[in-house]
């Protein structure tokens, strides 16, 4: 076999991300899933959720090349059943509670509400790091695997103190709360040796905060999507990437325009088709975001190397989206 | 023989590649700038893959992957005359698109179709069967729960609910659940039913009534509601819109979800209104049960007359009353009976009125 490579160019890759999924073709995975979680009444959700990522991970690329999502509706079920399994106790002794109390003795009810809080808030952080940890392991690019090396111990400090810190600010720690978890999970992502890190600024975020609440009363709400877009880009400005010792990092360019553009859009696609066009919805969103991104600085997506151990624990990965923890 | 990129797993640099599809393997010859090889991969070991792409990607073997990207048109193709029914390229994903535009919008109109035919009337109509199939006892603890917390801080009338209670028991009725009235000083006309059988009349519906028949007739409508489970049937219908708002849309919540809600309301509206006129019926029954005048009906509901206007009858949980009465007039003129007096339910009612 005569074997020439003259013609193949080995040129170093750019490391722009692209978006390439269509509505039409999402929708035609969600149709069928629709159909069959209404014939399971619902028990068919982690498989269909499995179908949902592995399409949206397919069609975002880096450099050319898309992402893989590894995980399988078989893994999830079993962490969806474990999901349900934990909440059904909880809302059993919460209706326990409301079921057994009586106007003369409330007691009963509050020992049960604060064992449904209490379970509910142990819950949050071991949900989010099960989701990262999970989410993480089964996403790779040219094979190479992404990975979470957060501890729960970790996560459990940061999220309780944060959050009371911003109990007894009455909110205003919130916006500190919300830098630090991301320091804390955006810090222990990987992807192969490349690590991330959030750089983000409790104060900056607050200011950004205070600012979109004034503008948005005295604008009547319009200024509302240049704030949605300003927090958008300050979640995403402020991811770094440290790669064999040189940074780079995360720059969106969304403008206020855009995001009113989309978000109006969205809201018209899911009131006039009854719901049915939100394939459309994520396709535009990803869209819109991915094509304002680029990663700026040195990064080399040709010199990621294979770091992450083989990981199979799907058990939060439904549980943070029971909890409605929208992160990622 | 194809060119591509061949990624060994190890590293994301892509080596470039020729790949060769033998009848059972493909071979695939790398170079990077210092190194080359070869790889057999065994069809068995490759994962599925999918191809509305302009890339086809393959991905191989045990963690972690070894993977090739071929960028050149006909390579799927290729594979698909090659491999025919081998694993990995059996596609799941694209089946439905393949039936094109139209299948699609005819596959997305059936969906809505049967997502409205389930939401209107499927749904409900299990969550239904199902509250009617809840234990009896487990129905009146509910109702004991409801019971003792609203009569927290409301001023009961003893003297009047012994009363009550006494020309109920001369009443002949049919219940699964032992009947519990208790009145209640309040100056709205009105009367209710808690599930389980506890019935709460506010004192002034019995001040306006003028004759006993009357309140035959509530206490029979209101058994009605009791009986027929109305209320619990209407928890579980709620709950079950929740529960299928969720599985329609997983992880969406807002807009369609505050529609649909809405929807339901709405249509909840119209199942309290369906259940007021089933309760009407079964107050005309249980008069028609103890020979009592059925009149008593009517009578019943022109004291409930309200001065709330016609055009609002569809955001009502209560039909009109003027419909409510031709409703009732309806049906008396299929039932004939003689009504009589009863002395013992006299004697209860001029206890009540004094």
């Amino acid at each position: 076999m005569q074997e020439t490579f003259t013609e193949v160019k080995t040129n170093i890759s750019e490391p722009t991300l692209a978006f390439k999924g269509k509505g039409s073709e999402l929708f035609s995975i969600q149709i069928v899933n629709i159909a069959l979680m209404l014939v399971t009444l619902g028990l068919y959700y982690p498989w269909a959720k499995a179908k949902n990522l592995h399409y949206i991970y397919r069609k975002t690329e880096l450099a050319g090349s898309p992402f893989t999502f590894h995980g399988t509706g078989k893994e999830m079920f079993i962490g969806f059943i474990k999901g349900i399994g934990i909440l059904a106790v909880l809302y059993g002794v919460l209706l326990y509670g409301i079921f057994n109390m009586t106007p003369e003795d409330m007691g009963i009810y509050f020992i049960c509400l604060a064992i449904f809080m209490v379970g509910l808030s142990l819950l949050v952080p071991m949900a989010l790091h099960g989701m990262m940890r999970y989410r993480t392991s089964r996403t790779s690019w040219r094979g190479i695997h992404m990975g979470y090396r957060g501890k729960l111990g970790s996560m459990y400090k940061v999220f309780y103190l944060n959050m009371f810190l911003t109990m007894i600010t009455f909110g205003i720690y919130g916006a500190w709360f919300t830098t630090n978890l991301r320091k804390e999970i955006i810090g222990n992502m990987r992807f192969g040796n490349a690590r991330f890190s959030y750089t983000g600024d409790g104060g900056d975020l607050l200011i950004l905060h205070i600012k979109g609440y004034f503008l948005t009363i005295v604008t009547l709400g319009i200024y509302s999507f240049w704030w949605a877009k300003d927090l958008i880009n300050f979640y995403i400005n402020n991811i770094l990437i440290e790669q064999d010792g040189k940074y780079s990092r995360l720059d969106s360019s969304l403008t206020g325009w855009q995001n009113l553009k989309l978000t109006l859009g969205n809201l018209l696609i899911m009131v006039f088709t009854l719901g049915l066009g939100y394939s459309w919805v994520v396709t535009r969103t990803m869209h819109t975001i991915i094509h304002n991104c680029v990663i700026l600085g040195e990064f080399n997506p040709d010199m990621l190397a294979q770091t992450e151990e083989e990981y199979k624990n799907a058990t939060f990965e439904d549980m943070a989206d029971m909890l409605d923890i929208g992160l990622v | 023989m194809f060119e591509g990129k061949f990624y060994n797993g190890r590293t994301s640099k892509g080596m470039p590649a020729f790949i060769k599809l033998e009848p059972n393997y493909i071979s695939i010859s790398w170079r990077a700038d210092d190194e080359s090889g070869n790889e057999l991969w065994h069809l068995d070991q490759i994962h599925t893959t999918e191809f509305n792409d302009n890339t086809t990607v393959l991905e191989y073997g045990g963690f972690p992957r070894q993977s090739i990207a071929v960028f050149e048109q006909g390579f799927k193709e290729a594979l698909e005359v090659k491999y025919r029914g081998a694993r990995f390229i059996r596609s799941k994903y694209d089946s439905f698109q393949k039936t094109g535009v139209r299948g699609l919008v005819v596959g997305g109109l059936s969906l809505l179709v049967v997502a409205v035919v389930l939401f209107f009337w499927g749904v409900p109509a299990l969550a239904e069967k199902a509250a009617s199939h809840f234990p009896v006892s487990y129905e009146r603890a509910m109702g004991e729960k409801l019971h003792n917390q609203f009569m927290h801080g409301q001023k009961v009338d003893s003297a009047k609910t012994v009363a009550l209670q006494q020309y109920l028991g001369a009443l002949n009725i049919e219940s699964d659940f032992p009947i519990q009235v208790t009145v209640v000083k309040n100056d709205m006309v009105n009367a209710f039913a808690l599930p389980g059988g506890f019935i709460v009349v506010h004192d002034a519906i019995i001040d306006e009534m003028e004759n006993h028949e009357e309140l035959a007739g509530l206490l029979g409508h209101e058994i009605g509601h009791v009986q027929l489970r109305h209320s619990t049937k209407a928890i579980a219908r709620s709950l079950s819109y929740y529960m299928l708002l969720s599985v329609l849309f997983g992880d969406v919540s807002g807009i369609a979800a505050v529609i649909l809600d809405n929807a339901s309301t709405f249509h909840n509206l119209e199942y309290s209104r369906k259940a007021e006129t089933e309760s009407d019926k079964a107050g005309l029954e249980l008069l028609s049960m103890n020979g009592l005048n059925p009149k008593g009906m009517v009578w019943l509901m022109e004291r409930l007359q309200t001065e709330s206007p016609e055009f609002l009858k569809f955001i009502s949980t209560h039909p009109n009353t003027d419909d409510r009465i031709k409703e009732i007039e309806r049906q008396m003129k299929n039932t004939s009976y003689s009504s009589e007096s009863n002395p013992v339910l006299e004697a209860a009612w001029k206890k009540l009125k004094e």
